[in-house]
């Protein structure tokens, strides 16, 4: 089991990053040694020599990622990209921006801690810490707040994020393998086969396999077509931890990493033009990767008052009866806690499975399993998308634009593991009670959520009191 | 949009190879001017990235990451960097490590035979079996044709099988190229043969069979040295229109110089499935290649016909109007066609300036040719310039070996092979036989794209430069692993099959940049929606691909349309059908087989039938 390192592994970790490290050369006056550097970066790792069986190695690698979770990057790092957009495919800016930062179109921010920080860094942000999401392609330089131009999105938490993961590539494989297995009968029969697709508990629709090997994807619920679970963004359409942080390197910081920023897909050494080239290496990404991964999932609050502890087991049982428990699962399970980098199901311009050789550790946290064995995961989700919002109530789904195929009104179902430390809720982070999220639910949520409004008082306090109990570990 | 790319010219390095350019003595010239490079010579590298950096990272496969941070650090000190034992920089995409295989594939043919069979030597790739893996179709020379079936398995090593195909032998033999087309639209891919002698058109049957369909569809087949094929289908036919190149009119008094034969084309009868009725195409000046194209985006194929000059007299490159139920009209100088006088080999077209208007390469002696509607130029006339030399394309000279002589080029193609999202250029190179003043060794030509709009040479690296004398070949996804396989037909050699691998080896493949194969479907005898432009939109670009039937030297294609995307994870695609009716924009992921049907509101995903199960992969990784 991985946590973050205390104060007492710091030295030691230390000492060992000073082994593991290759030396920077200096290409300006400070040294990134000197105390006074101004350089973030800070020393690198040399992945190669890395070895996740070793706990010092190991907390080496998790202190390096931290550093780079809260490092404030200056231009002296390659923050900016003056002649990037923010896309997640490299894409060249026609002319140069005016500004270093800016809040709407970014870079919006130096350092990923400044919005991920709620309660403490790797949480949630604030309302004051909302980005704004858009493919960045044309019309990838805005400067207005009109929903027409981007989609505002609440800072979500990352803890729990690499059993997130997890479950998401374990869903994916057997999703897929519900397709081939589907396949193969219909070719052996030269039938077609309709298949109901689910996972863990989890329905995603179904699909019609044709003998001649075509598939009919037009019965899909909640999935991408490609049966590739993406658990991340608010939307549900980002693969992994490792994409997610390359593009928000970049989109919110302007920094490039070479995975994807890189000459062999750009031709270019410094893509943004910022003056730096190969601004975040692989082993940063890992970096950043396996800190995020062993952020331990929220838990319950301890300690309660008894009445308190009264209201939410009364609550936990009629979350359960509204049918909120339906989307907002509270527990899936996973066969395997053993997290691996890279990850099988990213596509080229983020590290894959093959490119270099496998990092896995062991994510478990101390979590209960079931009776066969496996991990219980509480993340109060299903990483499914549903539609949140119709024409009679559209809070949720008050965006003009759709991202990555998946229409406006539709979202992931939002973890609520963690939900009592972060508030204001609603991915735009504009409700501020939970009574007020659980209100604006409609679409696939109408009737769970009729249920909720017609409940009495006290029963709908019993079921705040209850989510009130879901924190981040303190 | 200029990228600014981190190469510049005479850098020292093993890898570089540049030549000394030259007139040689009575070679005759266009007055396009010449590749003129500047001459580096091999030397040893100033210093090593650890030495002057002071990095010591430790192991060998550490170093790469680093290397990328040592030379990209050093060039924005403005220090360049040293490349001693690493590949080329001026190539920073990926090349990839083609693998010959045609022994362990069962793939043994040869093309061959006497001076007719100097040209020609074609492969035709399509699925005949219903399997979704192209089949290969080789033509002979006088050898027989052959037709092996394809049972590689996906990601696999390559595995053919040869297949007797019900045809007489004497049919079988001298023949020079093949071209899969769905001639009577009953949905399974047909064969038009061409021979030195009587053409021939193959029906296609269930598994790869085939029938002798001449008669069927009153096709005489006439009795000229024929190499060049083309098909479209004119608007609002059922059926196609074919055009066939002839080369020299063997029978004319004075033959072989100055004497060719006229081209032919045969529109369906009446609108029926028979092609009684002959249209001579005339002049001719000895075709070697031609194609059906529509230049000028109006939806109306035209033809483009590439000739050698080594036999006609008063000859040029020729492009004919075809309006549907008139008589073929060349394009004349009054039009803007601009006279062009090559050793016309064999035609790819691509988009290559990223312009939506497609580009041609013409093959020959020396230069090739890139043609490129010419913007001063008045809309709407078909007046080419050449670009070869702006974009590095000439590949005039062997690049790797002594030779100092020029190059005999034969069959071209544009295409992705390293699925960077850019178009890269295969030309099959070989020596006509004999001929003393042209390069003995002239290996293939393997022609990445870059991101400022330049072709490089990676024939070397990517391991195809074999001594052999390329003719035909084409480039398909034979393992159905998202890379471009090649295969080329050697004169008077065994026919060469590489496996591509990407980045990796051929026990161990990597994957390169995501790809894409799409296949379109649409009702009536135009099935396969031959004469559609496909464009597919990745963030802001647009790759645009037009289906046809014809051009390269003596070789076709009719399967999986294949895009690189690099990076992008998605696409989409807008198809607009051969009737010039645009599609709605079909949504699709990355590294998928979809299939487009005409009016479908999506695209459809097929999978082949030993797909590889990812999560065995997962579950291999962490138990590391």
């Amino acid at each position: 089991m991985s946590r973050a390192p205390t104060a007492a592994f710091r030295p030691a970790a230390a000492a060992l990053l000073a082994a593991l490290v290759c030396t920077v050369p200096p290409t300006a006056p400070a040294t990134a040694g000197d105390p006074w550097s101004e350089r973030e970066l800070g020393e690198r790792l040399d992945i190669e020599a890395l070895d996740l069986s070793r706990p010092d190695h190991r907390d080496a690698l998790i202190a390096r990622g931290e550093h780079l979770f809260s490092a404030k990057f200056t231009t002296l790092d390659g923050a900016g990209r003056p002649m990037a957009t923010q896309a997640i495919v490299p894409t060249k800016r026609k002319r140069p921006v005016a500004d270093a930062f800016q809040r709407m179109a970014g870079p919006d921010a130096n350092a990923c801690a400044s919005c991920h920080m709620d309660p403490v860094p790797g949480g949630a942000g604030p309302f004051t810490a909302n980005a704004f999401v858009t493919e960045g392609f044309e019309s990838a330089d805005f400067d207005s707040l009109d929903p027409q131009f981007s989609n505002e999105r609440g800072t979500n938490h990352v803890f729990g994020s690499g059993l997130i993961e997890l479950l998401a590539r374990e869903m994916t494989a057997d999703l897929q393998a519900q397709r081939r297995a589907a396949l193969n009968e219909a070719r052996r029969t030269g039938e077609p086969v309709r298949a109901d697709l689910a996972t863990k508990g989890v329905s995603f629709g179904r699909l019609t396999a044709l003998p001649d090997g075509m598939v009919d994807l037009t019965g899909l619920d909640g999935v991408d077509t490609d049966l590739v679970l993406r658990p991340f963004s608010q939307k549900g359409v980002m693969t992994s931890l490792r994409q997610f942080t390359v593009n928000a390197m970049n989109h919110h910081h302007g920094m490039q990493a070479d995975e994807r920023f890189g000459a062999r897909w750009t031709g270019e050494a410094d893509f943004d033009e910022d003056g730096v080239a190969g601004e975040l290496t692989d082993a940063d990404i890992t970096a950043l990767v396996i800190w995020q991964a062993t952020r331990p999932p929220p838990g319950r609050r301890t300690g309660l008052a008894p009445d308190w502890q009264a209201m939410a087991e009364r609550g936990e049982t009629l979350f359960a009866e509204t049918g909120c428990a339906s989307c907002h699962i509270p527990a899936l399970p996973l066969d395997s806690a053993v997290f691996a980098d890279p990850s099988p199901y990213d596509m080229a311009g983020t590290l894959r499975a093959g490119e270099r050789d496998v990092l896995s550790l062991d994510i478990s946290a101390g979590l209960a399993r079931d009776a066969q064995g496996r991990l219980l995961v509480p993340l109060f989700g299903d990483l499914k998308r549903h539609r949140i919002a119709d024409e009679r109530r559209d809070t949720l789904g008050n965006e003009l634009l759709s991202q990555r195929f998946v229409d406006r009104d539709v979202f992931q179902t939002a973890e609520l593991w963690g939900v009592a430390s972060t508030a204001p809720y609603g991915h735009r982070g504009d409700l501020t009670t939970l009574d007020e999220a659980i209100r604006a639910h409609a679409g696939a949520a109408t009737e769970s959520r009729a249920r909720y409004e017609a409940l009495e008082d006290n029963e709908r306090e019993a079921i705040i009191a209850f989510l009130k109990t879901l924190v981040i570990a303190p | 949009m200029m990228a600014r790319l981190h190469s510049s010219p005479a850098r020292p390095g093993r890898q570089q190879r540049t030549q000394v350019s030259g007139r040689r003595a009575g070679t005759q010239r266009d007055d396009t001017p010449k590749a003129q490079y500047s001459f580096a010579e091999d030397a040893t590298p100033l210093w090593a990235p650890d030495q002057v950096l002071g990095v010591d990272c430790g192991g060998v496969k550490g170093s790469a990451p680093f290397m990328a941070l040592a030379i990209a650090a050093t060039l924005a000190a403005g220090i360049p960097p040293a490349v001693a034992d690493e590949p080329s920089i001026e190539i920073t995409a990926d090349i990839p490590n083609l693998h010959e295989e045609a022994t362990s594939a069962g793939i043994d043919h040869v093309y061959g035979g006497p001076w007719e069979y100097f040209v020609g030597g074609g492969v035709a790739a399509f699925d005949c079996n219903a399997d979704g893996r192209p089949d290969l179709f080789f033509a002979g020379g006088k050898n027989p044709a052959t037709l092996y079936e394809n049972r590689s398995p996906t990601g696999g090593a390559l595995r053919f099988e040869r297949k007797a195909i019900g045809i007489d032998d004497t049919d079988l033999r001298s023949v020079t190229g093949a071209w899969p087309v769905d001639i009577d639209g009953d949905g399974r891919l047909d064969l038009a043969l061409s021979r030195v002698g009587r053409n021939l058109l193959l029906k296609g049957g269930p598994d790869c069979s085939f029938a002798l369909a001449n008669r069927a569809w009153d096709f005489a087949g006439g009795r000229a040295w024929t190499t060049g094929f083309a098909a479209t289908w004119e608007d609002g036919a059922d059926y196609p229109t074919l055009a066939f190149g002839n080369y020299v009119d063997r029978s004319a008094p004075g033959s072989p110089w100055g004497t060719c034969h006229e081209n032919d084309l045969y529109r369906p009868v009446d609108g029926n499935l028979s092609y009684g009725d002959r249209t001579p195409l005339s002049p001719g000046f000895c075709s070697l290649s031609l194609m059906f194209t529509d230049w000028s985006n109006r939806g109306a194929p035209a033809l483009r016909i590439t000739n050698d000059r080594h036999y006609y007299r008063g000859g040029q490159e020729q492009l004919w109007r075809l309006e549907p139920g008139r008589p073929p009209r060349l394009y004349s100088a009054s039009d803007g066609w601009r006279p062009l006088k090559i050793w016309g080999m064999g035609i790819a077209t691509g988009d290559v300036d990223g312009d939506n208007y497609p580009e041609y390469a013409l093959t020959s002696m020396g230069d090739t040719r890139i043609q490129s509607l010419d913007p001063d130029a008045d809309e709407g006339r078909p007046t080419y310039t050449d670009i070869a030399l702006e974009v590095g394309a000439t590949a005039h000279r062997p690049y790797t070996g002594d030779e100092i002589r020029p190059s005999t080029g034969w069959h071209a193609e544009f295409d992705d092979v390293n699925n960077d999202g850019l178009t890269d250029l295969f030309i099959a190179k070989g020596n006509v036989e004999a001929m003393p003043d042209f390069a003995e060794f002239d290996p293939d030509n393997l022609l990445i794209g870059g991101w400022d709009g330049r072709f490089r040479e990676a024939g070397d690296k990517a391991g195809i430069a074999l001594d052999r004398k390329g003719r035909g070949a084409v480039l398909a996804d034979l393992n159905l692993d998202g890379m471009l396989d090649l295969v080329v037909v050697n004169r008077e050699a065994p026919v060469s099959v590489f496996r591509n691998p990407g980045v990796g080896t051929a026990d161990e493949p990597r994957p390169m940049g995501n790809f894409l194969a799409l296949k379109l479907s649409q009702p009536g005898g135009n099935g396969f929606a031959v004469g559609s432009r496909v464009t597919v939109k990745i963030g802001t670009r647009v790759l645009t691909r037009d289906i046809t039937v014809g051009g390269g030297h003596a070789s076709g294609e009719l399967g999986w349309l294949h895009f690189g995307l690099g990076t992008s994870e998605r696409a989409e695609v807008r198809v607009r059908w051969p009737d010039g009716e645009w599609s709605h924009a079909y949504r699709v992921f990355a590294n998928q087989f979809a299939v487009i049907e005409r009016g479908e509101p999506a695209a459809a995903y097929w999978y082949p039938a030993d797909e590889p199960d990812r999560a065995a992969q997962r579950n291999t990784a962490a138990d590391q």
